[in-house]
């Protein structure tokens, strides 16, 4: 963390152009990462005759009108329920198959499992199918249905590309002891292995529920009722019928991006944690 | 590797835990794939009871070929190759950059990555709403500042080739924070003790990075670039938010979904259904980036071989 | 005594298995003027899926309708979706797929494949219809409320009704703030120069001259369909000539158009205009910020809403020098109802719009919506009815109809359909522009040999 920072003698407090540059920098970047969040904010207090007038003025008084009429007008709380319910649920099945694929497959448990890893790897560059899922899901009879919404999202090969590797890096010794010991296979992989590979679980699990949370076109394509929307469909919606209306606009989007502001810095550690554990080492 | 978990019976236990994985890939990934590279064969529209019949390579003389519309594809699949390199290289050298400089223990640094990292975890849909506000031409924020400059700019509405690079940009401003975190985890694996010795060696900073951080990052940079080129290539989920569908500013990916569902917008081609023509342009989107994605592998691996042992 | 009747069509409706056999137009036994069903009519139940297209007025309108018709048939449950026009036909194409709709908004059934077009993709309707998708409507007794031309205009094909359509709309023309004008003292422009040189006047008092929702992409380059208009009258020869190469987008006629649109897009549009939502034109018009809006006659009812006081006017675009060529009103077919051939409620949906076509219910509707009226008995009592009555004998169907180009064109071959010139497009030079329409046209149509 500090290993940089060493080529000033470490005894006085000496002034550095480079310092002094890299924070110059640094707030330059903040403030280009807040003003649009300022933007935000700014907007979703203000009068829609206001914001007409003068878009970036300051709002003359702090009401919460637009944001308790974004708050009548869409049910954001159950977008963000359900998108909450979507990631959640979607991961969790996906990190527990796609472990015991990648575990099968790492090791070469499995018959084939160099086909397959190759078939994994091609599956990152795929296009979405979408047409024919579409028409899987529809036989299926879960069009329009939370449960098929979610199962769209429980294969992601870029996860088990990410487990395979971080579990070929696992010396093999390990599952000798583990044989010796007498463990059978189940033991083996949930005792012993899960446990090693734990950063790697996280990394996985944090992309891909970033990726769920993320989705917004197959949410368009396969729920068309508006209790089942997620956050992404919820404020397209509300933008196609709202999108004149840049105040009750910015509130609705802030509705939805403070909990998850507060979601993410109570959380921090462990998503970026999550997402850089398995990352480095390849 | 040899199975050391029993016979008989106990063979058979990794079979039965991959199966449900192995089951959910066949029928959501590669099931779907396959039947869209068949019906990139096809004249089928993608609507229930009309007749489908095999026309061989026809859709993809079509897209590739025909007339002035081929070379607006040709064009896209430009501008998506354009969109990933450009995306990575921007993304990758400021993520990196920002990295280094918050890896210098600096006040504050928690407050820095946890605010290049937000946008992440908003989604795409507000990351475009945001950006869409914040460029609104009337006096908005951006268009003020251009006005002190005196001049005027219709962003994301504008000029296609200015709307392209306005959604560049916000691509950029809201994944740089992957990047960055992923290199600042990166640079700190790197043990202070090879810096010691080699700033005891006399070397000066710019020599430190090129010689010792640099190739010590590799398995970041590796990463780094995986995720970015691919997610650039796949991603149009932004363009659909920010301008939806222009002529002169569409990515392959985009295209696709257009064609597939019929939604090219309002009154310009008018509403078809040609979903084998849909599937003939994802087949050409799969082979461009199967053939990126395999090149960077290779590349990459070769590189990290020779540079890691 | 309500509580008992809903009882027991309850009753009925559980009992009764719901979905009866008998003719499904109960509404067209209550006499014009009465608004209320009567409930004694074969219980309807189940839900009514509805989808719609995003028009303010329109979705206001549709919430009430849908409350009533859910008092007046109590075991019915109505639910809409409401979708960006933009996005209105993938939604119709994958909700129809999954059967999981039963009356849709669909606009009119334009672009049918002329006898001399070779080489095109059949459209969005016809491969709906052709794939069995919609309802055959042709003996339906509601069908017989809007006038026979609508009818096999707009909703038919093969002979068969499939659709009814809701009313015309006028595109090719100006609204303009009467009070903006008179305080400017600039008269009411009837030519192209008297329209530069308004545009010229409200810009050194720093009002905007026209406003557009651009950004939906296609308000504005509508705005500019009153200019084609002045130049070609008849739009289906204008689409013949392209298509058969006797009218050219490099012709003397076609260059000296395509200098307007640049002047246009340059100088009459207000700078920012990309930034202002579709739907939020009407507002920025009706806040005395600029002098013109250019956009259809379905603004017209927003406009209004928004500002019942506001005094505005609706003129023809005054595109020719020759103020002779500027009185014709061009327009479309708009929006209309279809039924899903897979409906599970068929019904129910049919009653819906047995309903919805009722003439005491349409007028409600054209008083909201605006549209011109494609029932006989109708009325549109509005402002906008008075300011277009004058060119309504002379209505003339627009361009958009009519126009399908052959496969492989590029997206230049209808310059009417882009935003061309600078700052919304990429030329400058009229001449340019031209020539690139010309060649993108010209591609499909050597193709189509």
């Amino acid at each position: 963390m500090t290993a940089l920072a060493r080529t000033a003698p470490v005894t006085r407090r000496r002034f550095s152009w480079a310092r002094l540059a890299a924070y110059a920098i640094l707030i330059a970047l903040t403030v280009v990462y807040l003003a649009p969040m300022a933007m935000l904010v700014i907007t979703s207090f203000k009068t829609l005759p206001e914001f007409t007038r003068d878009a970036i003025s300051m709002p003359k008084s702090f009401s919460i009108d637009n944001f308790i009429e974004a708050w009548n007008k869409a049910n954001f709380a159950r977008y963000l329920v359900n998108t909450v319910l979507y990631t959640a649920v979607s991961t969790a099945i996906f990190v527990i198959t796609g472990t015991f694929l990648s575990i099968a497959i790492a090791r070469r448990f499995v018959r084939g499992s160099g086909f397959l890893f190759t078939m994994f790897l091609i599956a990152l560059f795929l296009p979405p199918a979408l047409i024919p899922q579409f028409q899987l899901i529809l036989r299926l009879g879960l069009y329009n249905n939370p449960i098929g919404y979610v199962m769209l999202f429980l294969v992601n090969p870029i996860g088990i590309v990410i487990l395979v590797n971080y579990i070929r890096t696992i010396p093999t010794e390990l599952d000798e002891a583990a044989a010796i010991e007498g463990c059978s296979y189940f033991r083996f992989v949930i005792q012993i292995v899960i446990p090693l590979i734990k950063p790697a679980i996280a990394t996985v699990a944090v992309l891909h529920a970033i990726g769920v949370w993320n989705e917004l076109i197959l949410a368009t394509i396969y729920l068309t009722k508006a209790d089942y929307y997620p956050i992404t469909r919820g404020l397209i919606v509300f933008n196609g019928i709202y999108g004149n209306n840049w105040p009750v606009l910015a509130a609705a989007v802030l509705m939805i991006a403070v909990p998850i502001a507060a979601f993410f810095v109570l959380m921090q550690r462990y998503i970026i944690g999550g997402v850089t554990a398995g990352a480095v080492k390849g | 590797m040899r199975y050391l978990f029993g016979n008989g019976a106990a063979r058979l236990a990794p079979y039965l835990l991959i199966t449900p994985g192995l089951l959910l890939y066949l029928l959501f990934a590669l099931g779907p794939s396959l039947a869209t590279v068949v019906f990139s064969f096809t004249d089928a529209s993608g609507l229930p009871r009309l007749p489908i019949h095999w026309i061989g390579f026809d859709n993809y003389k079509e897209f590739l070929t025909l007339g002035a519309a081929a070379r607006e594809n040709l064009d896209a699949l430009v501008r998506t190759l354009i969109f990933c390199v450009s995306v990575t290289v921007i993304q990758f050298s400021i993520g990196l950059f920002v990295a280094v400089l918050l890896n210098q223990g600096l006040r504050g640094t928690k407050f820095f990555r946890t605010l290049f990292f937000f946008p992440v975890i908003l989604g795409v849909t507000i990351q475009g709403l945001m950006w869409t506000l914040f460029l609104y031409p009337i006096g908005g924020p951006l268009a003020t500042v251009l006005d002190w400059f005196g001049l005027q700019s219709e962003f994301l509405g504008g000029q296609p080739r200015e709307a392209f690079i306005w959604v560049m940009v916000v691509q950029i401003w809201a994944n740089m924070g992957i990047t960055m975190v992923i290199f600042l985890a990166g640079l700190q694996t790197i043990p202070d003790e090879v810096y010691e010795a080699a700033r005891i060696d006399g070397a000066g900073r710019g020599q430190l990075f090129r010689r010792i951080t640099w190739p010590l990052l590799t398995p970041s940079v590796n990463t780094n670039l995986v995720l970015t080129i691919i997610g650039s290539l796949q991603a149009w989920q932004l363009f659909y938010v920010l301008i939806s569908y222009r002529p002169g500013t569409q990515v392959l990916g985009y295209v696709v979904y257009a064609t597939a569902f019929g939604q090219t917008s309002g009154s310009t081609a008018g509403t078809t259904f040609r979903q084998g023509y849909g599937a003939a342009a994802g087949v050409v989107l799969f082979l461009i980036v199967l053939a990126i994605g395999i090149t960077t592998q290779y590349l990459l691996r070769r590189r990290e071989a020779r540079l890691l042992g | 005594m309500r509580k008992l009747i809903v009882a027991v069509a309850l009753i009925v409706a559980a009992c009764g298995g719901g979905a009866t056999s008998a003719p499904a137009t109960p509404a067209a036994s209550v006499p014009a003027g009465e608004t209320a069903a009567p409930v004694a009519t074969p219980a309807l139940s189940g839900t009514v899926r509805v989808l719609i297209h995003q028009n303010p007025p329109f979705v206001a309108f549709m919430d009430a309708f849908n409350k009533t018709f859910e008092t007046n048939h109590p075991g019915v449950k109505v639910e809409m979706e409401v979708v960006n026009a933009n996005d209105l036909m993938a939604k119709t194409q994958s909700r129809l797929t999954a059967q999981d709709i039963d009356v849709i908004d669909i606009f009119a059934f334009d672009r049918g494949v002329q006898p001399f077009m070779k080489n095109v993709d059949a459209p969005g309707w016809q491969s709906l219809i052709d794939a069995g998708l919609l309802l055959d409507i042709t003996d339906q007794a509601f069908v017989k409320n809007y006038d026979a031309a609508s009818v096999a205009d707009a909703g038919s094909y093969n002979g068969k009704v499939y659709a009814v359509n809701l009313g015309r709309v006028g595109y090719s023309g100006l609204y303009y703030n009467k009070d903006l004008f008179a305080a400017n003292n600039v008269a009411v422009p009837t030519t192209w120069n008297e329209l530069v040189a308004a545009c010229a006047t409200f810009k050194a008092a720093n009002i905007g001259c026209i406003t557009a929702g651009g950004k939906d992409g296609w308000p504005i380059f509508v705005g500019a369909y009153g200019l084609l208009g002045s130049y070609f009258p008849d739009q289906l020869g204008l689409v013949q000539g392209l298509w058969d190469g006797s009218i050219k987008y490099t012709d003397a006629k076609w260059l000296e158009l395509l200098g307007k649109y640049k002047v246009y897009d340059g100088e009459m549009i207000e700078a920012g205009a990309s930034g202002i939502a579709g739907d939020a034109a009407p507002g920025r018009f009706a806040s005395g910020e600029v002098a013109m809006q250019a956009g259809g006659t379905w603004y017209a009812a927003a406009i209004d809403t928004l500002s019942p006081s506001f005094k505005w006017g609706y003129i023809p675009f005054p595109g020719s020098d020759n103020a002779a060529d500027n009185q014709f009103m061009f327009g479309k077919y708009d929006q209309g109802w279809a039924i899903a051939n897979d409906s599970p409620n068929k019904d129910a949906a049919l009653a819906y719009l047995s309903e919805f076509s009722d003439p005491a219910n349409y007028q409600a509707f054209v008083d909201a919506v605006g549209p011109i009226p494609t029932q006989p008995d109708a009325k549109l009592n509005t402002t906008l009815g008075a300011e277009i009555a004058p060119y309504l004998a002379t209505f003339k169907i627009g361009f958009e109809n009519y126009w399908l180009g052959p496969k492989g064109v590029g997206q230049y071959a209808t310059p009417m359909f882009v935003n061309l010139f600078k700052p919304f497009g990429t030329f400058d030079d009229p001449a340019a522009a031209a020539a690139q329409a010309q060649a993108d046209l010209q591609s499909g149509l050597d193709a189509a040999q």
